[in-house]
C-alpha cells in the first residue's frame, strides 16, 4: 500500500473523533454506531497496513535537515499498531455500555477516539521528532479524560498528570536533541544512530543525557520514583483506566523507551555502562514497589494501577537487559500484559458499572452472582501472576530467560525480583479472587441479591480478551517468533 | 501410543466438564455416574497405557512456550497405576460421601481436573512439563481443602495456597538456573548433562531451590506447615489423595533432580537424610499427640514422607551400592498412597455417619462393624511394618540400607547409628499412633452409652459402592506384604531405572532373623510408648478415661514463624521504604512551591482604614499602652482603640469629601474660584 496510508490512520480517528459533538445526533445508538464503525474501519486499515507493509516512508513536513514529521512501518511499530488497533474496537464498545451512567458523553468520546489517532502516532512515527511531538500530544488529549468527572480529585489528579507527563517530556526534548545533534540521521535505526566521529571522548555525558531521557519517558511508564500520577489517575473512568492507564499511555512510554534504546542510542553502546546498572537497579526496585503497593491497597482499582506499574518494569527490565532476547522478553510482555490488564481493568469496571462498589473488602461473594465476570477476572489473575499454560507466563519466562542468559549479578536479582513479583501478585489477586468465591460462612447473600452479570456490549470483550489470554498461553510459538524477528532486525 | 498419552490426559478434563454440567443441570445421578465412569475408565486406559506404551515417547512441540513432553517408564508406570487407582476408588467412594453435601459439581470439577494434572505429572519427562503440571494440581487442589467453606477450612486452604505458590515460585527459579547450567531440562539428559557441568555450586543452588518446591508439596520440614491443617479439613475422598498422591508428585520432582543431578553424591544425601529425619520424627510426634482421627492420620502422612525422603537421602549416601535404598523408597512410595487411602476412605465412613472426628466422640465408632474393622486394621498394621503386611517390607528395606551404610561409611557411622534409632523409635510410634487410633475406634466403648447404642445399631452404613472401594483398596494391602518376593520385589523391580540403581540386587530374604529383628525391636518400643500414651494422654473425668490434648496450641511453626514474618515484619520494612520513596517526588514538587516556584502574594488587605491610619493608630495605641504601663493606670472597660478611631475618621473624611464632590454647590464653588483666579490674571495684565 501507499505510504500516505500510514498519515491517513493517524488523521482518520483525530477529525472523526473531533466532528463528533459538532454533528446534531438524534439518537444515541446513532452517534455510537458512528464511532463503533469509525474505529473498526481505522482497525481494518492498519490491519491491512501491516500486512501489505508500505515499504518507504511518507514525509508529511520537512523543516530543515533532518528535521521531519515523518511516518514509517518497521518491526516494533508493528507489534504497537497491532496491538493497539487490535484493542481499540473492543474497548470503545465496552465504552458505550459504561458511560450510560456517565456525563458529557461526546467529550468523552471525541477526546477517546482522539487518542487512538495519536498513540497510532506513535508507533508509526519515522524519526524522534514525530514521535516527540505525538508523545507530547499523547498527554493533551488524555488529559480531558482524567479530568472528566470534574470532581475536585479527578482535577487535582489531572493536575498531577499534567505536571509529571510535560516535566517528563521536558528531559526526553534533552536527548532528543543531542540524539538530532550528534546522529547520523534521526531516524529509527535498530542498533543506534549515534555518530562515532562526532562523540568524540564524551562517553560519560551521552550515558548521562541517556539516563534523564530514559527517566524522562519513564514517566509515562511510571518508573519509580515518578510513578504516582498513575494510581491518582485511576478517578477517570474506567475505559479510559483500562486502555489508555494499562495499555496506550503506559505502552507508549515503554515504546518510546524501546525507541530510545533500541534504534537511537543502541544497545552496544549502552551495555555493561554504570547507566545501565543505575536503570536495572531501578527497574527492580519498582518491580517489587509496585506489587508491595499493591498488597496495601484496598481500592479495587488502584490495586490494579499499583499491579500495571510493577508490571511495566518488567518490560523496561526486558529493554535494559539491553539484548535481543531482553527486546524479545520486553516485547512479549508488552503485548501479553495488555491483554491480561485490559481484561482486570474491564472486569473491575463491569463490578463498578453493576454494583457501584470500589472497594475489596465490598466484594465479598460476588462471584456467585457475576460469575462470568469473575470467571474472566480469575483468568486473568493467573495470567497476571504467571501461572502456567497462560500468556503471563510466557512473557515471564521469556524475560527470566533473557536475564539469565546476559549473566551478570543484577540479572540474577532480576529473575529473583520477577518471582517475589509473582508471589506478591498472586497474594494481591488471589485475595480478591478468594474473597469473592468463598466470603465467609456468616456472609448474608441477600445484600448482594440483584446483582448479576453486564449485558454483552460489557461481555464481549472481556471473553475476547479471555481467549487472547489462553490463546497467547498455549501456541505462544508464531508470536514469539515475530518478536525475535523484530528484535534482531530481519522483519 | 500418542493417542493413549493424550487420552490419559484429556479423558479426566472432559469427564469434569460432564460431571460439571450435569450438575449444573440438577441430574444428581448422570453426574455420580460420570464421575465414576471416568475413574474406572482413566484408569484401564492407564493400564493400557502400561502394558503397551513401556518406553513410549510424546512431544508437543511449541505448546505453552517450550513444548509438553511425556514418557513411560517402569516407575512412571507404577505411580500412573497407583494414582489412577486411587483416583477410581475415591471417586467411587465420593458419590455417597458427597451425596448431601452442596456444591458436589465443583467438587467433581476440580478432583477430575487435578487427576488430568497429577497423571501430567507422573508421565512428564522433561521437568519443564513436571512444573507446567505441577502448578496445576497446586490451585485446582486448593478446592478441595476450601471445599467445605468454614473458617477452619478456608484459612487452612489459606495456608496450602500460600505454601504453594511460594513453593512454585522457588521452583520455577530454581528450573531457570537449571536450564541456564545445563541446557536441557528433559529428565532423561538430565544426568549426562550434570556430569558434564562444570558450575557445581550453581548445580546445588538450583537443586535447592527445587528442593524448597517438590519439598513443600511433598510436606517435608520445615515447609509442612499446611499439611496437618489442610488434610483434616478436606472432604474424606480428598484427603486420601492430598495425603497419598499428591505429596508423592513432590516426592516424584525430589527423585528427577536427586537422583539425576545428584546421583550418588553423598553431601546431597546428607542433607536429604537430615530432613527426613526431622519430618519422620516430627510427623510421628505430631500424631502421637493429637486426638483428631484425620489429623493423627494427616501427621502420619508427614512421617512417612520423612521415611521416604530418608530412603532418598541414603540413595546419595550408599552411592553405588544403593539398590536397597531404591527398592525401599519406590516401595515406601506405593504402600504409604494404598495405606492411605484405605484409611482416609473409613475416616471418612466415620465423618459421613455422626461428622465429628474427635477421638472421645468417635470412641467405640466401629465395633460391631466388622468390614471396617478389618480394613483398618489391615491399614494400620501395614503403615506400622508389623510383619507379613507390605509395610513391612519397605520399611525393612529403608532400615538395612541405614545398616549398610553404617557398615561401609567411615566418617558418618555415628550420625547413622543415629538416625538408626530415630528411624526404629519413629516406626514404633507409628504403631503407637495406629493402636491409640485403633483401639479408641474399634475397641473401647463411647462414655456415652446412648451414642454407643446408636452406634452399634447402624447396619446399612455403606453404599455397596462405597464398601467396595474401601474393601478394594484394603485387600492391596496384604497382597503385597504376605509374598514380598511375587508382588513388591517386581514393583521395586520396575523402578529401578529412573533410580540410575546400577549396584548389584541381591534377593532379600524379609522374613529372616536378622532382618526381623529391625522390626521387632521397633515393634517393642512402639508397645512401650502405647503403654505411655495411655498413662500420659490420657486423663480420668468423672470416672471415665479420655483422651486429652496435650499438644501446646501456640506451638506450631505457622503462628511462630511464617505468619509474623510474611504477614507483619517483612511488609513493615518494605511499607516504610515504600512509603519514603512514593511521596518523594510529592515532597520535592512541595519544597519547590514553597520556595521557588512560590505564588505572588495576594495583596494583604486591610479590613478598614489605609497603611496610613493603621500605622499612626497602632502606634497611637502601644504609646497609650505604655503609659499605662507606666502610670499604672487601669484599661477602662469601654475603650476605642486609635486604629479602629482613625480608620473611622477617614472613612467619615472619605464619604463626606464624597458627598461634597457630587452636589451642586461644590460645582458652583469651583466655578466661581475659576472667575475669581480669572479676574486676578486679568487685573494682572491690565496692572502691567
Amino acid at each position: 500500500m501507499n505510504a500516505f496510508w500510514l498519515f491517513l490512520v493517524v488523521l482518520i480517528p483525530c477529525v472523526g473523533g473531533v466532528v463528533t459533538p459538532l454533528i446534531r445526533w438524534k439518537k444515541r445508538i446513532y452517534c455510537m454506531l458512528y464511532l463503533e464503525s469509525l474505529v473498526i474501519f481505522n482497525s481494518i486499515l492498519v490491519w491491512l497496513l501491516l500486512v501489505f507493509r508500505p515499504q518507504e516512508a511518507f514525509t508529511l513536513v520537512n523543516f530543515t535537515g533532518n528535521l521531519a514529521i515523518a511516518f514509517q512501518l518497521d518491526g516494533l511499530g508493528t507489534i504497537f499498531a497491532g496491538l493497539v488497533s487490535f484493542l481499540w474496537p473492543f474497548a470503545t464498545l465496552y465504552a458505550f455500555e459504561y458511560m450510560t451512567k456517565e456525563k458529557h458523553e461526546r467529550t468523552f468520546f471525541m477526546f477517546y477516539t482522539a487518542t487512538y489517532g495519536v498513540t497510532l502516532g506513535i508507533a508509526l512515527a519515522d524519526n524522534f521528532l514525530t514521535m516527540y511531538c505525538f508523545y507530547e500530544l499523547l498527554t493533551l488529549v488524555t488529559l480531558p479524560l482524567v479530568m472528566h468527572t470534574l470532581t475536585r480529585e479527578a482535577i487535582l489528579a489531572s493536575r498531577k498528570y499534567l505536571y509529571y507527563s510535560i516535566g517528563g517530556a521536558a528531559f526526553a526534548f534533552i536527548g532528543m536533541i543531542f540524539v538530532i545533534t550528534y546522529g547520523e540521521t534521526s531516524e529509527f535505526i535498530l542498533g543506534g544512530v549515534l555518530d562515532a566521529a562526532k562523540l568524540g571522548g564524551g562517553k560519560n555525558l551521552f550515558l548521562f543525557i541517556y539516563v534523564l531521557s530514559f527517566f524522562g519517558f519513564g514517566v509515562k511508564a511510571a518508573i519509580c520514583p515518578l510513578n504516582s500520577w498513575l494510581p491518582e489517575a485511576g478517578v477517570a473512568p474506567t475505559p479510559v483506566t483500562a486502555l489508555l492507564h494499562a495499555v496506550a499511555v503506559v505502552k507508549s512510554g515503554a515504546f518510546a523507551i524501546m525507541r530510545l534504546t533500541f534504534y537511537c542510542f543502541g544497545a552496544e553502546f549502552l551495555r555493561g555502562t554504570w547507566a545501565q546498572h543505575l536503570l536495572l537497579l531501578v527497574i527492580l526496585f519498582t518491580i517489587v514497589y509496585g506489587c508491595s503497593m499493591a498488597l496495601r491497597e484496598t481500592h479495587l482499582k488502584r490495586r490494579l494501577a499499583f499491579s500495571t506499574i510493577s508490571n511495566l518494569s518488567y518490560i523496561l527490565f526486558g529493554v535494559a537487559l539491553m539484548t535481543p532476547l531482553g527486546l524479545v522478553g520486553a516485547l512479549s510482555h508488552m503485548v501479553f500484559h495488555a491483554f491480561m490488564k485490559i481484561s482486570s481493568f474491564f472486569c473491575a469496571g463491569a463490578i463498578m458499572h453493576q454494583t457501584d462498589r470500589h472497594y475489596i473488602h465490598q466484594l465479598d461473594g460476588m462471584a456467585r452472582k457475576m460469575p462470568k465476570v469473575f470467571a474472566i477476572f480469575t483468568l486473568s489473575s493467573f495470567a497476571l501472576m504467571g501461572a502456567p499454560g497462560l500468556c503471563g507466563f510466557i512473557s515471564k519466562w521469556n524475560l527470566a530467560s533473557a536475564a539469565i542468559e546476559s549473566g551478570g549479578l543484577l540479572s540474577y536479582f532480576g529473575v529473583a525480583a520477577l518471582l517475589l513479583s509473582a508471589l506478591l501478585t498472586a497474594m494481591y489477586m488471589l485475595n480478591i479472587v478468594i474473597r469473592a468465591y468463598f466470603p465467609k460462612t456468616d456472609f448474608d447473600f441477600s445484600s448482594i441479591a440483584d446483582v448479576k452479570d453486564p449485558n454483552w456490549m460489557m461481555l464481549l470483550p472481556l471473553f475476547v480478551f479471555a481467549v487472547g489470554i489462553v490463546g497467547f498461553g498455549l501456541g505462544s510459538a508464531p508470536v514469539t517468533a515475530l518478536f525475535t524477528a523484530v528484535a534482531q532486525g530481519s522483519f | 501410543m500418542e493417542g493413549l498419552f493424550l487420552a490419559v490426559i484429556l479423558v479426566p478434563l472432559s469427564g469434569a466438564l460432564a460431571a460439571y454440567l450435569a450438575d449444573r443441570k440438577g441430574r444428581a445421578a448422570l453426574r455420580d455416574l460420570s464421575a465414576a465412569f471416568t475413574g474406572i475408565a482413566e484408569f484401564l486406559l492407564m493400564c493400557g497405557l502400561a502394558f503397551y506404551g513401556m518406553g513410549s515417547e510424546l512431544y508437543i512441540p511449541e505448546i505453552c512456550g517450550m513444548g509438553l513432553r511425556f514418557t513411560l517408564d517402569g516407575f512412571r508406570s507404577v505411580y500412573g497405576l497407583t494414582a489412577a487407582f486411587m483416583w477410581m476408588m475415591t471417586l467411587l467412594f465420593s458419590a455417597e460421601y458427597l451425596a448431601h453435601e452442596t456444591r458436589t459439581g465443583r467438587y467433581y470439577f476440580f478432583q477430575l481436573v487435578t487427576l488430568s494434572a497429577t497423571m501430567g505429572v507422573f508421565l512428564s519427562a522433561d521437568l519443564f512439563t513436571t512444573f507446567l503440571f505441577f502448578e496445576v494440581m497446586s490451585f485446582t487442589s486448593y478446592v478441595w481443602v476450601a471445599q467445605e467453606e468454614t473458617e477452619g477450612a478456608l484459612k487452612a486452604a489459606g495456608t496450602y495456597l500460600a505454601v504453594a505458590v511460594i513453593g512454585g515460585m522457588t521452583l520455577l527459579m530454581g528450573l531457570f538456573l537449571l536450564y541456564h547450567a545445563l541446557g536441557t531440562l528433559v529428565i532423561a539428559e538430565l544426568l549426562p548433562a550434570a556430569a558434564a557441568c562444570t558450575e557445581k555450586g550453581m548445580l546445588y543452588i538450583a537443586g535447592c531451590l527445587t528442593l524448597v518446591g517438590f519439598g513443600a508439596k511433598a510436606g517435608a520440614f520445615p515447609l509442612h506447615i499446611w499439611l496437618p491443617k489442610a488434610h483434616p479439613v478436606a472432604p474424606a475422598p480428598a484427603s486420601a489423595l492430598l495425603s497419598g498422591i499428591l505429596t508423592k508428585a513432590g516426592v516424584f520432582g525430589i527423585l528427577a533432580v536427586s537422583c539425576n543431578l545428584f546421583l550418588h553424591d553423598a553431601v546431597w544425601g546428607l542433607f536429604l537424610l537430615g530432613i527426613g529425619l526431622c519430618t519422620m520424627f516430627g510427623g510421628a510426634l505430631l500424631a502421637v499427640f493429637s486426638v483428631d482421627l484425620k489429623r493423627t492420620l494427616a501427621c502420619s502422612s508427614m512421617s512417612q514422607i520423612g521415611f521416604i525422603i530418608i530412603g532418598i537421602g541414603m540413595q546419595g549416601i550408599l552411592g553405588e551400592e544403593n539398590a536397597l535404598a531404591a527398592r525401599g523408597t519406590l516401595l515406601h512410595m506405593v504402600n504409604h498412597s494404598l495405606i492411605k487411602l484405605t484409611l482416609f476412605m473409613i475416616a471418612g465412613v466415620v465423618v459421613m455417619q455422626i461428622h465429628k472426628l474427635n477421638l472421645n466422640e468417635i470412641r467405640g465408632f466401629g465395633r460391631k462393624k466388622p468390614l471396617l474393622k478389618i480394613c483398618f486394621l489391615s491399614g494400620a498394621l501395614g503403615i506400622s511394618g508389623i510383619p507379613f503386611m507390605n509395610g513391612y517390607v519397605s520399611k525393612t528395606l529403608l532400615h538395612e540400607s541405614i545398616v549398610e551404610g553404617i557398615a561401609s561409611a567411615g566418617a558418618l557411622t555415628g550420625f547413622l547409628k543415629m538416625s538408626e534409632w530415630i528411624f526404629l523409635i519413629s516406626g514404633g510410634m507409628t504403631l503407637a499412633y495406629m493402636t491409640k487410633l485403633y483401639v479408641a475406634v474399634f475397641v473401647e466403648e463411647n462414655q456415652d452409652k446412648k451414642a454407643q447404642e446408636a452406634f452399634d445399631r447402624q447396619t446399612h452404613y455403606l453404599r455397596p459402592a462405597s464398601a467396595f472401594a474401601i474393601a478394594g483398596s484394603a485387600a492391596v494391602l496384604p497382597a503385597l506384604g504376605v509374598l514380598p518376593h511375587l508382588t513388591s520385589d517386581r514393583i521395586a523391580d520396575l523402578g529401578q531405572g529412573f533410580m540410575h540403581v546400577e549396584g548389584p540386587v541381591h534377593s532379600v530374604s524379609y522374613f529372616n532373623l536378622s532382618n526381623l529383628k529391625g522390626g521387632l525391636i521397633s515393634i517393642a518400643i512402639g508397645i512401650a510408648l502405647y503403654a505411655g500414651i495411655r498413662t500420659f494422654l490420657m486423663k480420668k473425668e468423672n470416672g471415665i478415661t479420655i483422651y486429652k490434648d496435650s499438644w501446646p496450641k501456640w506451638w506450631d511453626l505457622e503462628t511462630l514463624l511464617y505468619r509474623p514474618l510474611l504477614l507483619s515484619v517483612l511488609p513493615f520494612i518494605a511499607g516504610v521504604l515504600c512509603r519514603i520513596l512514593d511521596s518523594l517526588v510529592d515532597w520535592m514538587i512541595l519544597a519547590l512551591r514553597k520556595t521557588i516556584y512560590r505564588d505572588r502574594k495576594i495583596p494583604h488587605e486591610l479590613a478598614e482604614g489605609s497603611e496610613f491610619t493603621h500605622l499612626l493608630g497602632a502606634t497611637l495605641d502601644l504609646l497609650r499602652r505604655i503609659k499605662r504601663k507606666i502610670l499604672r493606670q487601669p484599661q477602662p472597660e469601654r475603650e476605642v482603640s486609635y486604629e479602629h478611631r482613625l480608620a473611622l475618621w477617614r472613612e467619615k473624611f472619605i464619604e463626606t469629601n464624597a458627598i461634597i464632590q457630587r452636589s451642586l454647590s461644590f460645582g458652583l464653588l469651583l466655578f466661581y474660584v475659576g472667575l475669581v483666579f480669572t479676574l486676578i490674571y486679568l487685573l494682572y495684565l491690565g496692572r502691567s
